[in-house]
């Protein structure tokens, strides 16, 4: 009997090995199949004609990953992820089907590629960072995109990339190829410039501050002089960075930090989060230079007295205070309005938010970080047949993303299929000047409709007079139609830009924006020392000399050699 | 009652009444704060000005609810997922545990399988080896899914206290139903099945509320939201997002949604039906957790 | 006993419940591998290059592994005591009530905190220990400042030991109470016409009464210490609190998944298994030496 029932055991066994080894079978099958179809189409796409924007004589069908947000509300009525007006222009004029390998929403899109990435279980196509791109390109996984670059990309779109000086196309090079499709942003995402409620600068008599000093006061008068007249002890200085944001942007993330303390870092010119050129002409990590440990002693000063929101850094959305008519300052980029400030002023029409180019540093000059031009990446899985189709999908949109956004009402094209954002550095300046000359009666509208690569602007001039009244130089919000449609994007042109075009920035850039090889492994770890002690440090929970031991244990675990290799790159 | 009404003995009992009826207020608070929010005006919730009443009473957000489809394709899905789940390990339970509930003598290959099955408790390969494994099986985007990794994590435990309730049986009933000639399926289907409805209850109670509660392989397994559920849909509106990786336009859509009213209505109505099911079982649970752990 | 021939039977039944845990545990453990290769997703589990011990190595000179396996721990043992403690207190309180439908009403309201995800009150939690949240509200009627509780490093455990216990408490209460109940009503009656007071009655007959089953709890939780609760945590955490709050599973979900650093995400995990097993076992030992108890 009990032989019996070990040879059962046994047989059990044996069969659940024989199942598992055959899943494993079918694992490997799929991926030889996979290989076989890399080499017929190679062949294909180069007997073709190299149309940037062709449609496919049969229709083809591309797999994506796609971040939805699951709050969205922009598609109209009946309309889909995957069946709403772009979805179907991309069929219409390219005879592409999209389809959805896998969705997210932004909070879970890095944790869905990272597991196509694991798996090796790739959508055709997909949206990534400069992380997860070296990451696929060492497991081998992505098609070499240098030909189709060559061939396919419009040449407006070329024109855009090259306005990078090299740096987009530096960012996706691996050994010579282009792995990728980079983008490229305005620069505007990356100059981060204090909006301040000039109401209450008015009320209480105060003056815009320019130095830190003067910004300290103007955050004082504001926490403690009630400036929004409750008289409750309820308003907050300056705003602090909530759980999704960052004390400042740093090298890898260069953009649109809102509500961090990037200006009171560069008014100290520390760079904390940039590699910058130091004193002896090799790169320097910010983060551990004199500079910044003086600019967190500020920082510390400022929350200890209050001036900085209390609950920073556990917020769920800072933003909630801007709405509610709490907060006095805060730091974010032109867009703005398109953030809090639209809902601020519908709330309040009085709440008069205007950007300014502070703190300056102790000469006087505005010495902002700059961001860099490129951070997302479209990626073809190796062995996709048709690996131009991502290329064209983009042609498209770029070409006819000024139409979408009418068709918007000024929503964007938020759910076009890989839609990668493609400016000219300048694109926000330029707007703006534009703006203004239309304003002031210099120039018509129609001056400006010649110039493709700035998608916008021709809508811009069109429509700034229903959003702008009179006077057209006065610039305070109730001189604007808040309930007009163009108003949050004439409001960020003209106000939110405005200290960019009228200030001298003396920009300081990183000198490399794209990981190096140990930071793979060592740099997260790194980054959390980093966050956690600058943190402690402003908060006032660990001593301000605690930053010394910082820069030891960022040197030591593996910070000295991450230098070594920044410097090989860079020189 | 012997005990004397003493004075002293009567101020006991009304200390003792405030204090325990003030811990139990302490559990229902919180989800009536909830409430109170997802009833008051939008703009009352973010000034953060609500305590235990609504402000600007209003349904604005249960109307809202309404139109929104997926909650309710989420809804759906998680009641699948429930049913599904309790089945088979209303099924699978009783099955292991009769066996493992029997001793080396009478059973040798008992603790080799006991400590296989502890083993699958506690070591784990981690998600991504689980998500192959899924995806070879051809399961992903399935609520099999959810019901069979979920439900594989967790019957162990409802298997170990079955195992003891099966242990505290007299034995002279399964005694005297082998001398009748009884074979074990007859033991365990007409004798301790009947005999074992608390602990079954119980182990099914605890495995409704897993499979309901339960919201990380939701958003591991299944690739997009219209498979997501219900925890899921709720966790992923409530965590926050990184707006440096988002382009304007998205950004302009998250703070119009940024709802706070909606969540607690959202949240409100998710706890309804464990609200609704878990009185009815109480009777047997506390029967089935005493009686399947400790004898004095 | 006299059951021949009857372990063929018990295999059968076992089948199903055994293939079950065989395709989703078993055949997942593959993936503990990837702790001794350098992974590469390209090449896949089977393929990639093994590096022996490397990333045990790394492991051990960051300064996150300490730091974690202590949050853990630390966390964990602050939650079994007080899931000990405050639920035998409560159990005492209520065995105490003598009016029955009163003691029924409250026992029934502190169990539904159980039965709620950590997804729900984890939004609930965040909500009323905002900086504007009742809770802060409440101070202020005090004269307290506003505490920012949940971006608190050095408050943050506490939180998260506190909610624990308040949301276990009532149901950890059930085990409690029916011990009590199993104490003889002759004892008290008898020490009632001595003439004890109640809290003599409480010392020398309740409390002894019921003290095996605080010391078997007490060693079952003894399995529990690494586990610190990654719903729970995981829903309620920021990078404020990583200092005090990360645990060994939220970070190895946010190492391997949100940062793509397979191999260490794997290794700290297996060491987490390893180290959970020795610990199940010894409480296995411990328990059945105290108390002769067999727990599976």
């Amino acid at each position: 009997m009990k032989v019996k029932g070990k040879i059962f055991a046994l047989l059990i066994l044996l069969f659940l090995l024989l199942l598992a080894a055959c899943s494993d079978d079918a694992g490997t099958n799929e991926e030889s199949e996979g290989t076989d179809e890399e080499t017929t189409t190679e062949e294909t796409t180069s007997d073709e004609d190299a149309d940037p924007f062709g449609a496919y004589e049969e229709a083809i069908t591309i797999a994506i990953g796609q971040e939805v947000d699951p709050t969205d509300t922009s598609l109209e009525e009946g309309e889909t992820p995957l069946n709403n007006k772009y979805v179907n222009h991309v069929k219409e004029n390219l005879n592409i089907n999209v389809e959805h390998a896998f969705t997210a929403s932004p909070s879970n899109y890095d944790q869905k590629v990272s597991l196509a990435i694991a798996s090796n279980d790739l959508p055709d196509a997909m949206i990534v960072g400069p992380v997860e791109l070296r990451q696929m390109v060492e497991a081998d996984q992505l098609a070499d995109l240098t030909q189709v670059y060559e061939d396919y990309a419009s040449p407006a779109i070329k024109e855009i990339i090259d306005s990078t000086g090299g740096v987009a196309l530096d960012n996706v090079t691996f050994d010579g190829k282009i792995m990728a499709i980079p983008n490229s942003q305005a620069s505007a995402d990356g100059i981060h410039n204090m909006w301040i409620r000039k109401d209450w600068l008015d009320k209480l008599g105060l003056e815009p501050p320019t130095t830190i000093e003067e910004l300290k006061e103007v955050a004082r008068a504001f926490v403690e002089e009630d400036p929004d007249g409750n008289g409750e002890d309820d308003t907050i200085g300056l705003a602090g960075p909530d759980t999704s944001n960052k004390l400042y942007a740093n090298f890898l993330e260069s953009t649109n930090n809102l509500y961090g303390f990037d200006g009171i870092f560069s008014a100290h010119h520390a760079y904390p989060g940039y590699w910058i050129e130091g004193e002896g002409g090799d790169p320097v990590y910010g983060s551990t230079l004199p500079e910044t440990k003086e600019a967190l002693a500020t920082l510390r000063d400022m929350y200890a007295e209050g001036l900085i929101d209390k609950e920073m850094g556990v917020r769920e959305d800072s933003g909630e205070s801007v709405i509610s008519g709490k907060t006095g300052m805060f730091s974010g980029p032109f867009w703005m309005p398109y953030g809090p400030i639209t809902d601020a002023v519908t709330e309040n029409p009085e709440a008069n938010w205007q950007s300014y180019a502070v703190p300056l540093d102790e000469n006087g000059e505005y010495t902002p970080h700059l961001s860099t031009p490129t951070s997302s990446y479209v990626v073809v899985r190796k062995g996709y047949e048709h690996p131009e189709a991502p290329m064209k999908m983009l042609n498209n949109l770029f070409a006819h993303e000024s139409e979408f956004d009418h068709m918007e009402g000024g929503g964007g094209p938020g759910h076009y299929p890989l839609r990668l954002v493609y400016a000219p550095a300048d694109e926000m300046e330029v707007t703006t000047v534009a703006m203004r000359e239309v304003l002031a009666g210099t120039k018509e509208p129609e001056d400006f409709y010649d110039m493709p690569a700035y998608k916008l602007i021709k809508n811009d001039v069109d429509t700034v007079f229903d959003a702008k009244l009179e006077p057209y130089d006065n610039m305070d919000i109730e001189h604007w139609d808040i309930t007009s449609t163009s108003f949050t994007r004439a409001y960020s042109a003209l106000v939110g830009t405005a200290p960019q075009v009228d200030t001298e920035v003396k920009g300081v850039p990183s000198l490399i924006y794209s990981q190096t090889e140990s930071m793979e492994d060592r740099w997260v770890n790194l980054k959390k020392l980093e966050d956690e002690i600058f943190l402690k440090i402003i908060m006032g929970t660990e001593p301000l000399d605690s930053f010394d031991q910082f820069v030891d244990d960022w040197k030591q675990q593996g910070g000295d050699q991450i230098t070594e290799e920044v410097a090989e790159v860079v020189n | 009652m012997i005990r004397s009404k003493s004075l002293s003995s009567k101020i006991f009992d009304i200390v003792l009444i405030v204090i325990l009826c003030s811990i139990a207020l302490t559990c229902i608070l919180p989800l009536w704060y909830t409430l109170a929010v997802s009833l008051s005006s939008k703009s009352a919730a973010a000034a953060g000005i609500i305590t235990l009443w609504p402000v600007d009473f209003n349904l604005t957000s249960y109307q809202q609810l309404l139109n929104d489809t997926q909650f309710f394709k989420s809804f759906w899905i998680s009641i699948q997922r429930v049913v599904l789940g309790a089945g088979l390990n209303f099924i699978i339970v009783p099955l292991m545990a009769y066996p493992l509930s029997k001793t080396v003598k009478d059973f040798r290959g008992r603790n080799v399988i006991m400590w296989t099955v502890i083993f699958t408790m506690l070591f784990n390969g981690g998600l991504i080896p689980l998500y192959l494994t899924i995806q070879e099986l051809n399961l992903m985007n399935s609520v099999w899914a959810l019901v069979l990794v979920g439900g594989a994590q967790t019957i162990v435990f409802n298997i170990i206290l079955t195992i003891n309730f099966f242990r505290n049986l007299p034995k002279s009933l399964e005694e005297a139903a082998l001398v009748d000639g009884a074979g074990p399926w007859y033991i365990l289907f007409k004798l301790f099945i009947p005999l074992s409805i608390p602990v079954l209850a119980t182990v099914t109670l605890f495995s409704i509320v897993y499979h309901w509660n339960e919201f990380l392989y939701g958003l591991i397994f299944m690739t997009r939201e219209e498979f997501y559920p219900l925890q899921t849909y709720i966790q992923q509106l409530v965590v926050s997002v990184d707006p440096s990786q988002m382009t304007e336009d998205q950004y302009k859509r998250l703070s119009e949604m940024s709802n706070r009213t909606l969540d607690a209505a959202k949240i409100f109505i998710a706890m309804i039906p464990v609200l609704v099911v878990y009185p009815f079982l109480q009777r047997y649970f506390i029967h089935g957790i005493t009686l399947g752990s400790v004898k004095e | 006993m006299k059951a021949k021939g009857f372990a063929k039977h018990y295999y059968l039944m076992m089948l199903p419940g055994f293939v079950w845990l065989f395709i989703f545990s078993i055949i997942p453990m593959f993936g503990i591998i990837i702790a001794f290769q350098d992974f590469n997703p390209g090449q896949g589990v089977f393929n990639s290059e093994f590096v022996g011990l490397e990333t045990f190595k790394y492991m051990f000179q960051l300064n996150d592994t300490p730091v974690i396996f202590f949050n853990t721990m630390f966390i964990a043992i602050m939650k079994i005591i007080g899931n000990l403690i405050v639920p035998l207190l409560f159990a005492l309180m209520l065995h105490e009530l003598r009016y029955i439908g009163l003691k029924r009403s409250i026992q029934t309201i502190v169990y539904l905190p159980h039965f709620l995800s950590w997804v729900i009150l984890g939004g609930v939690l965040l909500d009323i220990f905002a900086y504007q949240g009742p809770i802060n509200q409440l101070l202020g009627v005090f004269g307290l400042k506003p505490i920012l509780f949940f971006g608190r490093a050095d408050l943050f455990p506490f939180l998260i030991v506190g909610s624990d216990v308040w949301k276990e408490f009532g149901f950890n209460t059930i085990i409690y109470l029916a011990a009590l109940t199993g104490i003889n009503p002759a004892l008290y009656e008898a020490s009632g016409i001595d003439g004890a007071s109640r809290m003599r009655m409480l010392w020398h007959i309740t409390l002894p009464g019921i003290r095996t089953t605080a010391v078997l709890l007490a060693v079952l939780g003894l399995g529990n210490v690494l586990n610190a609760g990654f719903d729970q945590i995981f829903n309620l955490y920021n990078p404020l609190v990583y200092s005090t709050g990360d645990i060994i599973d939220t970070w190895v979900y946010r190492t391997g998944l949100l940062n793509l650093q397979y191999e260490l995400a794997t290794a700290v995990g297996l060491l987490k298994s390893v180290a959970g097993f020795i610990l199940i076992s010894v409480s296995y030992y411990l328990a059945y030496k105290f108390t002769n108890y067999r727990i599976f």
